[in-house]
């Protein structure tokens, strides 16, 4: 539209330079030719006036010839006939210039004075008879010669008087003529200049418009090139609708590409989503344009209810399948002065962030693959695998328990964090400890939100919700993996070879196996070899050396079972992170480079013992107590008070930790803790006693079994 | 807008409480409520005898839902302005009812605020 | 297995109605997983939800909490009729934010209302339920959300 008005203006300005050029052609032709004959007129009025001036004197030198031959009685016949020649001429010749130049103002001087000329010459040139006799004497004037005679010497008197006036007057006469005709010429000199000077400018303004004119075209061809190359590179899709509905004869390439489709123009915008969606979308989208072209509702209205905001298309993918992409419409209202002229349709292919979000969603379901969960599985004698699955579900229930506490300041909300995550850090450990990557992991990520909450510095129910939702699924992972021990077990009873289950040959245990999901009974020794197998873990996991030995586990009461078990888990990651130096600050220390972890469990006199040792750096008291400081656990003047006793105390406070670093292994600060829960929840009691730089020992005394306490813990 | 008629406005919405809430938060001196009514049927029947140039209008209601309703109202005064005043926010929704024949649309819940600016928007529409 | 995105919505359909209702935010308390049939207050606006996901979210609330609301939005009938459109209304709102934001996945019904001592709350054996006390002024509410 821009375009075809610039060139219709441009067309009009060439024919105007056009016109104007003719018309100023035109008159330079036509005055020039009307000064070219003026001064042609000029020129013979002048050669006339330059004539006339030589006839005053004529005129009075004839009439003195024709006086003289009179006097003398000669043959006057010739003279006269000059003269009325002369005067003949004069007077035609006058009359002529008189008749050329009427309103010539020099001229009416010797006209008047010609005109005075007249009633003395007249006499003399109409006398036409004899002016002599013959007689003897010779010739005398006749009577008509002597009038003739009168008549011819009052006319000579006459003309010498007057000649010398006459001639002054048309000398001013000739010189004013030739005044015109100078004036005349430098007229038609300036009209020519004016001529090529206004003919040199249009040309001028013709090739300057030509020049400006290629230069618009350029641009205006440039511009058109740009425009075709964002339509052609631009990742939207662009179009015009009209009022009916129809695709204009402008779009984007992109358009190819989302709808598998070459050309658009005149397609209707139903007949583009035809195929591509289903009716009751197609039905509301033809609403919808419909509406766009009324007034009843402003344009914000008509933004929030556009209803192709994410509008799911499924199309050929070119390879003769189908493929399903999304798409995002924005549609813009482009108004004249009579409403709405067109409407500008935006379309982006959003598939790939949609399915982005979709794969997000997705990848929180299988976060660890069923395979890896399994492979981790076949490792386990089942009797184990149900025991964890029995703590670990009674633990999560005690984290929901503690959710359940109604709360609303933060305060409430903060209290609730600690005990949540000494549940959840001994239910990770027992998972890792069995290799049960995918519910450890699992744990590890509802463990990182509540670390993530005590940082935040106002806790409400929002930063619990993605926790509950996380526990939920934590709780039917679980559940999965109980069925799929389930059925594990059932296919060792089917198949007892065990052919693909390496390890799993000493786990076979046919007899405890068919209870299923019944708690099965608890076997302490089996804790042995998962031991050893976390202790190498732990030793590559931190480069550290160190050998284990383990005695008198067999003899662990099964109601003590699951308590040892966490207890030694506790411990032994404890003394692998923190107590064991790497080889080099062993041999440094002068002491064996792999260090040696010693768990004994035995009967007392008053119920059992479990001694756990590492010879390792030990722990100082000062560092105990400023780490308990630096947690706000205890303020700086309680820690200057503190003796050795109380500070090693501190290790058993739920909340603290030496190490920083959130690895999967230790360092939230919940370790010693939830062992000394669980050890005063049975009725125990835990020490510790250390040497820096020697070694390191936790000694916890376990009533004896009274048959009550059998089923606390389940 | 004070020098005009007042508008009349007309309630259609199946709760007491949101017809008592819009009677109640509608700040508009020239707009007189002519009538309420708790669902489509009610609605047709007042309409005529009420002639309401503005109605407010619930979509989910027994008996005869909004959208259905707003096509008779039109049919009955093409002149008359609707909002609809509804918790149903999906977008097929809201076309169904503009195409019908309303001309604004407001989500439940609403403040006062947005209330009266959704009805200044019709009435200047009127 | 439920999104955070979904229960987020089922929430914000919730506190938002007071936010806007009543001019005062509503805030959570802290959510918790119940297995078996929740406990329900006085009155309780119900939705069904079929599709990809089936089971019913509801708002249950005591009268005491209700009579305040209805209080601060300038409400001065108190009847039990009044109680029940205003957990209708609440429901109402949950049932339009879910539509707007999963209108393509699921099917969601008008919402139902119950009220009495012990209403029939549908409810699925063995399904697990998110329970969400939404607490506003001194009172406290519950979303449940049970979806499978």
């Amino acid at each position: 539209m821009t375009f075809a008005g610039t060139e219709r203006r441009r067309q009009l300005v060439t024919a105007g330079i056009g016109t104007a050029l003719a018309l100023l052609m035109g008159t330079v032709l036509i005055m020039g030719f009307r000064l070219a004959t003026h001064m042609r007129a000029d020129i013979v009025s002048l050669q006339t006036a330059s004539s006339l001036q030589a006839y005053p004197e004529q005129i009075a030198g004839q009439l003195n010839a024709l006086r003289d031959r009179l006097e003398v009685r000669a043959y006057a016949g010739q003279s006269l006939a000059d003269l009325q020649d002369t005067v003949g001429r004069f007077d035609h010749d006058l009359k002529r210039l008189q008749a050329g130049n009427p309103d010539l103002p020099q001229l009416a001087q010797p006209l008047r004075l010609w005109r005075q000329y007249s009633p003395v010459l007249e006499p003399v040139i109409s006398f036409s008879g004899q002016p002599y006799v013959d007689s003897d004497t010779g010739s005398t004037l006749s009577r008509e010669g002597r009038e003739h005679y009168a008549a011819v010497k009052q006319a000579q008197r006459f003309a010498a008087e007057n000649a010398h006036a006459l001639r002054q007057q048309l000398t001013v006469l000739a010189a004013s003529l030739q005044r015109a005709a100078s004036n005349a010429a430098a007229s038609l000199r300036a009209l020519l200049a004016a001529g090529v000077l206004a003919a040199v400018v249009l040309a001028a303004v013709a090739a300057w418009f030509q020049f400006t004119r290629g230069r618009h075209e350029r641009a205006a061809r440039e511009a058109q090139e740009q425009t075709r190359d964002i339509l052609r590179t631009v990742r939207e899709g662009f179009f015009l609708l009209d009022a009916d509905y129809r695709i204009g004869s402008v779009w984007s390439e992109a358009l190819t590409r989302m709808f598998n489709r070459k050309d658009f123009s005149g397609l209707s915008f139903e007949e583009l989503l035809k195929d591509l969606v289903p009716p009751a979308t197609l039905a509301t989208a033809a609403k919808y344009i419909k509406l766009l072209w009324g007034d009843r509702a402003h344009e914000n209205l008509m933004k929030t209810i556009n209803p192709l905001g994410q509008l799911e298309i499924t199309a050929n993918d070119g390879h003769g399948g189908k493929e399903t992409r999304y798409l995002q419409f924005d549609f813009h209202r482009v108004t004249g002065a009579e409403g709405v002229r067109h409407v500008l349709c935006a379309v982006g292919d959003i598939t790939s962030s949609v399915l982005l979000a979709r794969e997000l969603q997705d990848s929180q379901e299988s976060a660890n693959s069923q395979l890896d969960m399994m492979l981790g599985m076949l490792h386990l004698d089942p009797l184990q695998l149900m025991s964890f699955l029995d703590t670990s579900e009674t633990g999560l229930k005690l984290v929901n328990a503690i959710m359940k506490e109604p709360a609303r300041s933060d305060a409430e909300f903060r209290r609730k964090l600690a005990g949540m995550m000494r549940e959840l850090h001994s239910i990770k450990g027992e998972a890792s400890i069995l290799n049960l990557r995918s519910i450890a992991s699992r744990v590890h990520v509802l463990e990182d939100m509540l670390a993530e909450c005590r940082k935040k510095p106002e806790l409400t129910g929002n930063d619990f919700l993605p926790m509950v939702l996380k526990l939920d699924e934590l709780l039917a992972h679980l559940r999965g993996v109980r069925e799929m021990g389930t059925r594990l077990t059932s296919l060792r009873e089917t198949a007892p070879s065990t052919a693909g289950a390496p390890a799993g040959s000493a786990a076979a245990q046919p007899a405890a196996a068919a209870s299923g999901g019944v708690t099965p009974q608890r076997r302490a020794e089996d804790l042995a070899p998962a031991l050893k197998g976390m202790a190498e873990r732990l030793a590559a996991d931190h480069a550290k050396q160190f050998s284990l030995s383990v005695s008198g586990l067999a003899d662990v009461p099964a109601p003590y079972a699951a308590t040892i078990k966490d207890c030694l888990i506790q411990m032994l990651r404890n003394a692998a992170v923190h107590g064991i130096e790497t080889p080099d600050v062993r041999r440094a220390h002068t002491k064996n480079a792999a260090g040696s972890v010693r768990v004994d469990f035995r009967r007392a006199a008053d119920g059992f013992e479990l001694l756990f040792e590492d010879d390792g750096a030990g722990i100082k008291p000062e560092t105990l107590r400023s780490a308990a400081v630096l947690r706000q656990l205890i303020t700086a003047e309680e820690a200057a008070a503190m003796d050795t006793r109380t500070s090693m105390a501190l290790i058993f406070r739920p909340g603290f930790s030496t190490r920083d670093e959130v690895s999967m292994d230790a360092g939230r600060g919940v370790g010693m803790d939830v062992v000394a829960r669980s050890v005063y929840a049975i009725g125990g009691k835990i020490g510790v006693s250390t040497h820096p730089g020697k070694f390191t020992r936790f000694r916890i005394v376990l009533p004896p079994i009274e048959g009550a306490q059998s089923t606390a813990v389940a | 807008m004070n020098a005009r008629r007042a508008f009349k406005l007309m309630i259609v919405d199946d709760s007491n409480i949101m017809r008592r809430r819009i009677e109640r938060s509608q700040q508009f001196e020239d707009l007189q409520v002519v009538g309420t009514a708790g669902n489509g049927v009610e609605a047709l029947a007042l309409f005529s005898q009420a002639d309401p140039d503005v109605v407010t209008m619930d979509l989910t209601m027994p008996q005869m839902d909004g959208i259905e309703c707003i096509g008779r109202l039109v049919a009955l005064k093409p002149a008359v302005r609707i909002l609809v005043i509804s918790a149903l926010a999906d977008k097929a929704t809201a076309v169904e009812a503009m195409e019908r024949g309303a001309n604004g649309f407001l989500n439940k819940p609403f403040t006062d605020r947005q209330l009266n600016e959704a009805i200044a928007d019709l009435m200047r529409r009127a | 297995m439920l999104y955070e995105q979904e229960l987020k919505t089922f929430v914000e359909g919730t506190t938002n109605f007071f936010e806007v209702a009543a001019q005062q935010p509503a805030t959570l308390g802290s959510p918790y997983l119940l297995e078996g049939t929740p406990a329900v207050h006085e009155y309780t606006g119900v939705i069904t939800i079929s599709g990809k996901r089936e089971g019913v979210v509801y708002f249950t609330a005591p009268k005491a909490m209700l009579t305040v609301l209805l209080m601060k939005m300038q409400e001065n009938d108190f009847s039990h009729e009044t109680m029940r459109d205003l957990v209708g209304e609440v429901a109402n709102t949950i049932s339009g934010n879910a539509r707007r934001d999963f209108g393509r996945d699921f099917v969601i019904s008008v919402p139902s209302v119950l009220s009495g001592e012990k209403p029939d709350v549908p409810h699925k054996p063995g399904q697990r339920s998110f329970i969400i006390p939404i607490n506003w002024r001194s009172h406290s509410a519950k979303l449940v959300v049970s979806l499978s």
